[in-house]
């Protein structure tokens, strides 16, 4: 099926406690099914440091319990098919940085820990082929994923990169 | 034979332009001590039955948790749950059976549309 690369850049991350509403443009991203019985299957995971003095990130790529929903945004995201030749599915996935239901994510259900300092470093998590990390419809606590900064995290800013497959 | 080490993934955190990350800050979030400078890369694994990415750390003495049901190394929250007796429920049948459901749920709802 298709491969995506979602990225961003500039985002300013606002810290934010387990289970507790996101703010808007204050994290990375969000990627939620299209539909109920999409797959999204997420393959690597990069986040690159912006600021221009030390902060040190405490960066949670992680499920959501509540998932975004209503009026949701690009805010800086962009989204863009891996091969300029394939043809994109009928129904794409959802992702955002903006929306009136706010993402929180679970207290749970953690799926990488991305720490570093954001002045100048870099982090980066891949998946073997055939251990994506898998969002499965667009309900929580399957149906979405994101990345965002932990309580007593720095700001950033920072930029990064998804790559995932629509299954 | 599949070797374990045929699924694994990889971790890269890139200190070297910068005075990195306080170890304190690294432990506290799973990652080795040193992970927060210079360049750490390092192999990691997904559980297989909640799919976090587990870091292995190469100074680790203490065994893995190993689920023989599914033949895979899980993290260590979930091996403790299976150590208490919890059963062997892979990622891999929790996107099955959701994908079940949410697929009798669209043909339930076709046919009292009918």
């Amino acid at each position: 099926m298709a491969k995506y690369t979602l990225s961003w850049h500039s985002v300013t991350l606002t810290p934010v406690a387990n289970a507790a509403a996101f703010t808007d443009s204050g994290y990375g991203f969000f990627l939620q099914g299209g539909s109920g019985t999409m797959q999204c299957k997420v393959s690597e995971v990069y986040i690159g440091g912006e600021a221009t003095a030390s902060s040190v990130i405490i960066g949670k790529f992680a499920r959501d319990s509540t998932v975004a929903a209503t009026s949701i945004g690009a805010g800086t995201l962009f989204n863009a098919l891996n091969d300029g030749s394939a043809t994109a599915p009928g129904t794409i996935a959802v992702f955002g940085q903006v929306s009136t239901t706010k993402p929180q994510r679970s207290a749970t259900l953690h799926l990488g820990d991305l720490s570093f300092n954001a002045f100048g470093a870099s982090g980066r998590l891949w998946a073997n082929p055939g251990e994506e990390w898998t969002t499965i419809g667009n309900t929580a606590s399957l149906g979405e994923v994101s990345f965002s900064a932990f309580t007593g995290s720095g700001a950033g800013p920072v930029g990064g990169t998804v790559k995932y497959e629509v299954v | 034979m599949r070797s374990h080490r045929a699924a694994e993934g990889a971790i890269l955190l890139d200190h070297r332009n910068n005075e990195g990350v306080p170890d304190e800050i690294m432990v506290a979030q799973g990652l080795p001590a040193g992970a927060g400078r210079g360049l750490f890369e390092a192999a990691t694994y997904n559980c297989s039955h909640c799919q976090f990415t587990v870091v292995i750390n190469p100074l680790r003495n203490r065994d893995r948790a190993y689920c023989a049901k599914c033949d895979h190394l899980i993290c260590d929250e979930c091996g403790a749950r299976k150590a208490a007796g919890a059963d062997c429920v892979p990622w891999k049948k929790v996107v099955d059976d959701a994908l079940e459901a949410a697929t009798q749920a669209q043909q339930r709802s076709i046919i009292l549309s009918v």
